[in-house]
């Protein structure tokens, strides 16, 4: 009966319809009235979600498998872990192992027997059938994105030390528990208390390395020991730096005789112009050192120490050496993650890392060199006696550790590494 | 004869448009505007103690940072990279569109899924291939002296001209479709006619063909202006330490530098400048279309 020819037999659209006649609407008006309504009621929940999510402190990433449902904030999965961690030993005399164990490591950095050699003594020790599972990553800040605030789901990483105390300011690593592993007396002497994490307390030194210079020594028929032969315009074109700020700032500095973690701008300052210099004979930026120095474009280039190997099987007559001016070192660490649902099975993992045997075995497989003391007698003489794995003692004292300058003082650096991408 | 008056489509059909939209919409929303509306939301934040993010302080702080001067080169550096890339796809990409358009025949879908055939290859395994042929002992160096050209190798590799030369190839394929497109429609009997009426070769293109494929020219700029604009990967990978572009910026701010509000900031303002671009490009696209 209400029947109308412009087919608007409901109601609602009859209202609707008025209200756009009463108005003066166009169609395209309302169209676009609805879509500003709609896109309002769609991003409010959004923006609440946001800011209500900071304001509670509960982890802002995404939630990562394995730890979505019943996941509690980090403090209280921290404080559980390490409950467990720290209770369990006083309850029972042996702690027993969980049944299941999920690294996060670097592809290839840890020996194909590792894992085996420990499913076998957490069996032989605690008849416990571990389960344990790896994924990996490429780089690391895919591998900080995931790890978040809490973990990511997993019990142990291999993080770099310099980005330790970070780790532990955001809550994404607990302390270690220490009665489980002893073996952590096999260390040398100048890793059982680096500068990022004083005593050990949440890290263990895992393997470390030197950055250096490589150069090809069939293009340039020389014996260089200086850091300024990456300057040499003899070189023009053919010089390659790593694409890291603070890698290419911390050999600038130490070479103008300056601490690598200087935190006086007229000293970055300094090092920018020096790298201003430098920047019209450079050819590439690349934190892939294998394919910048094998392409034949780069002679002589910022390479890491334990890099050369794969160089060399391209580059036959690679050469390494540290700056005489001093060079850089760094270590990749383990720590138990503070939403690790495994923390008894993850020390122990720590620990038996850090046997002799076992840490020899791994060094001898990944060609790293590792801080244990104790292993050195098992490591294959090639990898001792390598001065670019293993250099001199008096010369590794030298080196220094790039630290986490905090944000204020990575921006100045950062301010200035833009400028030099000009 | 009767004529009906067309009626409007019922409620039927409507719902039924209506839900065939919605797949549409809501990925727009969920991979579009809601992350967009994300990022806005992270670039009035701020970085808080040991790199976490603080949302509950809005501020447009991070966007008077994000005018800092010290950007402009690099911004500069898209920009360049980014018109190169689209005048040189224009002008290469305008004469295959043509050849096949008015040359091909029967052959035309073949040709035209050659020239699509690069891009089923991943677009970083032939940004790499173009690394090994412009290298200092790559293809094209080992040819010249192997030709007696060159007695040394010639830079090629790292600098503007293999970014560009990168790029352009990356891109070419999305400015040949929309020219083949925009020239194909035309209306093969209007060349002859403009010669007809006593026009050159050269008038009748510039004056006849030019003009009416003018919103497939627009269209592939918009095309490859775009993502050419925001292009990380290849200048990374094909340029020199001068070839930093503002997308590598971003980047570092996001990664290395921590500082997520500054880098979405910085990267809302790129965006705000690349759609300004865009709208001014459309005006005449959009007079065009409406004149024809």
């Amino acid at each position: 009966m209400n029947e109308r020819h412009d087919g608007s037999s409901i109601d609602l659209e009859k209202q609707l319809v008025r209200y756009m006649i009463q108005r003066r609407l166009t169609r395209r008006d309302m169209l676009e009235l609805i879509g500003k309504v709609g896109a309002a009621a769609a991003l409010a929940p959004v923006i609440a979600a946001c800011t209500s999510a900071a304001g509670s402190a509960a982890p802002t990433n995404a939630p990562t498998a394995g730890q979505t449902a019943g996941q509690s904030p980090a403090a209280a999965a921290s404080a559980s872990a390490s409950a467990a961690a720290s209770g369990a030993p006083a309850a029972t005399p042996v702690p027993q192992p969980e049944s299941e164990l999920r690294i996060y490591n670097w592809t290839e950095y840890l020996s194909e027997d590792a894992i085996p050699s420990f499913k076998e003594m957490i069996n032989a020790t605690y008849g416990v059938d571990i389960n344990v599972k790896t994924d990996y990553f490429g780089n690391l800040d895919e591998a900080y994105a995931k790890i978040g605030n809490d973990g990511g789901g997993f019990d142990v990483t291999f993080p770099t030390g310099v980005d330790v105390p970070a780790l532990l300011a955001k809550g994404a690593i607990v302390e270690l528990n220490k009665s489980l592993i002893p073996n952590i007396g096999n260390l040398g002497a100048e890793w059982s208390d680096p500068g990022y994490d004083p005593g050990n307390a949440h890290s263990v030194p895992y393997m470390w390395w030197t950055t250096g210079i490589a150069y090809d020594r069939d293009r340039i028929d020389e014996n260089l020991t200086s850091s300024t032969s990456l300057w040499d315009p003899r070189f023009a074109k053919h010089i390659g730096m790593l694409d890291d700020w603070q890698e290419v700032f911390g050999m600038t500095l130490i070479q103008l005789g300056i601490n690598a973690n200087t935190t006086d701008t007229a000293e970055i300052d300094q090092a920018y112009n020096r790298l201003a210099e430098q920047r019209p004979l450079v050819r590439v930026w690349d934190t892939n050192t294998r394919r910048m120095m094998t392409s034949g474009d780069v002679w002589i280039g910022q390479i890491w120490g334990a890099d050369l190997y794969r160089i060399q099987k391209r580059v036959k007559k690679a050469r390494y050496y540290i700056p005489e001016e001093g060079g850089v070192k760094g270590s990749d660490t383990m720590v138990v993650l503070s939403g690790s649902e495994h923390p008894v099975a993850a020390n122990l993992f720590i620990n038996h890392m850090l046997d002799a045997h076992v840490a020899a075995e791994n060094t001898n497989y990944i060609y790293y060199m590792g801080p244990n003391a104790a292993a050195k007698e098992f490591i294959l003489p090639e990898i001792l006696e390598d001065p670019t794995l293993n250099p001199d003692q008096e010369l590794v004292a030298r080196l220094q550790e790039l630290l986490d300058l905090g944000p204020a003082v990575r921006d100045e650096y950062l301010k200035r590494w833009h400028q030099l991408g000009r | 004869m009767t004529v009906r008056p067309t009626q409007p489509p019922s409620i039927v059909r409507r719902t039924l448009s209506g839900i065939a939209l919605l797949p549409g919409i809501v990925w727009l929303a969920m991979f579009f505007i809601v992350p967009l509306a994300m990022m806005f939301v992270v670039s009035l934040g701020s970085r808080g103690p040991a790199d976490s993010l603080i949302l509950d302080r809005p501020s447009l702080d991070n966007y008077a940072r994000a005018l800092d001067p010290v950007f402009l080169p690099t911004f500069w550096n898209s920009i360049r990279y980014s018109v190169a890339t689209t005048l040189l796809c224009l002008v290469i990409g305008y004469p295959i569109a043509y050849w096949i358009s008015r040359h091909g025949g029967r052959n035309k879908t073949l040709l035209l899924i050659i020239v699509m055939l690069p891009f089923w290859t991943s677009y970083l395994i032939r940004t790499y291939a173009w690394m090994t042929i412009l290298s200092d002992y790559g293809v094209v160096n080992s040819i010249l002296e192997a030709l007696g050209l060159t007695s040394e190798p010639i830079i090629l590799l790292n600098t503007d001209f293999s970014v560009i030369l990168g790029m352009t190839y990356g891109f070419l394929p999305f400015a040949i479709l929309p020219l083949y497109v925009s020239i194909d429609r035309l209306d093969p009997a209007l060349v002859p006619a403009a010669r007809d009426l006593y026009a050159s070769g050269r008038a009748a293109f510039l004056h006849v063909t030019l003009p009416l494929t003018m919103p497939g020219i627009i269209a592939a700029s918009i095309l490859t202006f775009i993502p050419a604009l925001g292009d990380f990967v290849t200048p990374d990978l094909l340029g020199g330490p001068e070839s930093t572009t503002i997308a590598k910026i971003i980047q570092e701010l996001f990664l290395q530098g921590r500082d997520w509000p500054y880098g979405a900031a910085l990267g809302f303002l790129v965006m705000v400048v690349t759609l300004g671009g865009t709208l001014l490009a459309l005006g005449p696209l959009r007079r065009e279309v409406a004149g024809t």
